[in-house]
């Protein structure tokens, strides 16, 4: 059953259209990477499908409700699982004065008595390795990313949409942010993510909806995509390096597929990528220099 | 869509004057506005603001301003009535002078705002800000000032507007019909939008120093901003509506 469905959705801001003749779906406890250039349409597809924006031609479907005809708030608090949006910047979602205060606030317009709002806020904050009574402002970037996070996901969404959530996070952050997420993917949420970092799609997206223009351009899995060189030129992103470099001297789908591995798994893709580097010439000085054997 | 404070390029004769005719023309409407007590003055001046922003070929933009405005000042209007008690009962609580009271109130409040704003959108921040510097003589750093502060209008607005957005998303019924209750839930709100002014507001700062800012002096701009025979014109017409608002007081 579609959890969102897009149904020829159109939305422009004044002459510019950011968003046209918009039509797909997306199955509950799907891990969706929606990637494109920079106005491509992404963040107002996301908008849209809480219902933020309104669509002005076709109609959006959350869990079979038109969101032109649901309030934001109300879809957010749904009974038996809502949808959560965790932005880009995590500044605008924090606005309480301790990181328990501030998970329990996403619980303290719905029904729930306040002994169990805090106990689940606390909860969360212990998951998360926060300590209760810390100044969310005096938090790193990445831990106050983390926190929107989990003042998200302390109201249990059944569809969590996540804006870029490891814009400006080092590596570690990344990992602990999507680790968080793919727990919950697991666990049953459907998940849609906006990114642009092409190796944390690969690693835990099992779909991508490539835009370019407000337009959807491809619809498929991130192994089958990232083959498509014409598809990424299209919409001016780059598949992973290792992908990339596989591409370049694969003769082969096996290699290719190996280097499809997770990034946490680099030993495999290295080890699938560096035979066919040492088998061939490498004419472009950006390889830079070609490391006999494997990775040991 | 743009900003209300947003620069509308274009070749009309607003665009063409002289900045600082631009303020002049727009503080002589504010003064008129407070100076007269006349309601068909008031009227007519709003009428001719309004008047400016199709000649800039901003019209769009004018009743965008307008319609907000209006939304404004009918609160406004509404707590006049309440309030004042002075005056013949025309109706329930309302007296005449309520009425008469609120609806120039009203009427001020937007004939002070609109052709200020109006002016803004077709006037270069960095053109304002040297047409100070340069004719009217206004240190560097004033001018800065001034024009940071108008920069930093839109962009406060949209901060606030992704804010809304933010907790709204995450449950906070400012989707609510209750203008009450979203005023109610703005208040928590202030928190995000200090955070983020404060910090975009020194980074703006550390920005300006890094590029040389105590460097600059009243002769570092190339251009110049000399009056022509439409700044005459419209300096006239700035001096015509401060008088008739004398006359007609």
């Amino acid at each position: 059953m579609s959890m969102l469905r897009f149904d020829r959705v159109g939305y422009s801001y004044g002459d510019g259209i950011a968003v046209h003749d918009l039509s797909f779906h997306i199955a509950a406890g799907e891990f969706t990477a929606l990637v494109g250039s920079n106005g491509a349409g992404k963040t107002t597809v996301t908008k849209l499908m809480n219902g933020l924006l309104k669509p002005q031609s076709g109609t959006v479907y959350l869990d079979g409700v038109a969101t032109a005809s649901a309030r934001t708030s109300r879809m957010a608090r749904a009974a038996g699982g809502g949808v959560g949006m965790l932005f880009q910047n995590p500044d605008h979602q924090i606005s309480k004065n301790t990181v328990l205060d501030e998970i329990a606030f996403s619980l303290s317009f719905g029904s729930m008595s306040r002994a169990e709002q805090r106990e689940r806020a606390a909860a969360i904050a212990d998951e998360f390795g926060f300590r209760a009574d810390a100044e969310p402002f005096a938090l790193s970037r990445g831990e106050r990313q983390l926190l929107a996070l989990a003042s998200v996901l302390v109201a249990e969404p059944a569809v969590l949409i996540l804006d870029e959530p490891t814009c400006g996070l080092d590596w570690r952050e990344c990992m602990l942010v999507m680790d968080k997420v793919r727990a919950r993917n697991q666990a049953g949420t459907t998940v849609v993510m906006v990114c642009h970092d092409m190796e944390v799609v690969g690693d835990f997206c099992r779909r991508m909806l490539v835009m370019d223009e407000g337009r959807l351009l491809a619809d498929g899995t991130p192994d089958e995509l990232f083959r498509r060189a014409d598809l990424f030129g299209q919409a001016h992103i780059a598949p992973p390096q290792m992908v990339q470099l596989a591409l370049r001297f694969a003769d082969g789908d096996d290699a290719l597929s190996r280097a499809m591995a997770p990034t946490a798994d680099i030993q495999t893709a290295l080890n699938a990528v560096l035979p066919l580097l040492s088998a061939r010439t490498v004419q472009s000085g950006t390889c830079g220099p070609v490391v006999q054997g494997g990775v040991t | 869509m743009a900003g209300l404070l947003d620069y509308t390029d274009g070749s009309s004769v607003l665009h063409r004057l002289n900045p600082l005719t631009k303020l002049v023309l727009a503080f002589a409407v504010c003064v008129a506005a407070f100076v007269t007590g006349n309601l068909w003055y008031l009227a007519a001046l709003l009428a001719f603001s309004l008047g400016l922003g199709f000649v800039g070929g901003i019209g769009r933009v004018a009743l965008r301003l307008l319609w907000t405005l209006v939304r404004v000042c009918a609160f406004l209007f509404v707590l006049q009535l309440l309030f004042i008690r002075a005056g013949t009962p025309i109706w329930l609580f309302v007296t005449d002078v309520g009425v008469a009271t609120a609806a120039r109130v009203s009427l001020r409040l937007m004939d002070a705002t609109m052709p200020l704003v109006l002016l803004l959108s077709v006037t270069q921040a960095s053109d304002l800000s040297g047409a100070l510097v340069k004719v009217a003589r206004l240190p560097y750093r004033y001018a800065f000032t001034l024009m940071t502060a108008l920069r930093f209008i839109p962009v406060f607005t949209g901060e606030m507007a992704h804010i809304i957005q933010a907790q709204t998303a995450r449950g906070v019924p400012f989707d609510t019909k209750n203008p009450l209750r979203r005023v109610s839930l703005i208040l928590p709100l202030c928190v995000p939008l200090l955070v983020s002014s404060v910090g975009r507001i020194d980074q703006a700062a550390i920005s300006a120093e890094a590029r040389g800012f105590y460097l600059r002096r009243r002769d570092s701009g190339y251009k110049d901003y000399p009056f022509a025979v439409r700044d005459g014109v419209a300096l006239l017409v700035a001096a015509a509506l401060i008088a008739a608002a004398v006359l007609v007081r």
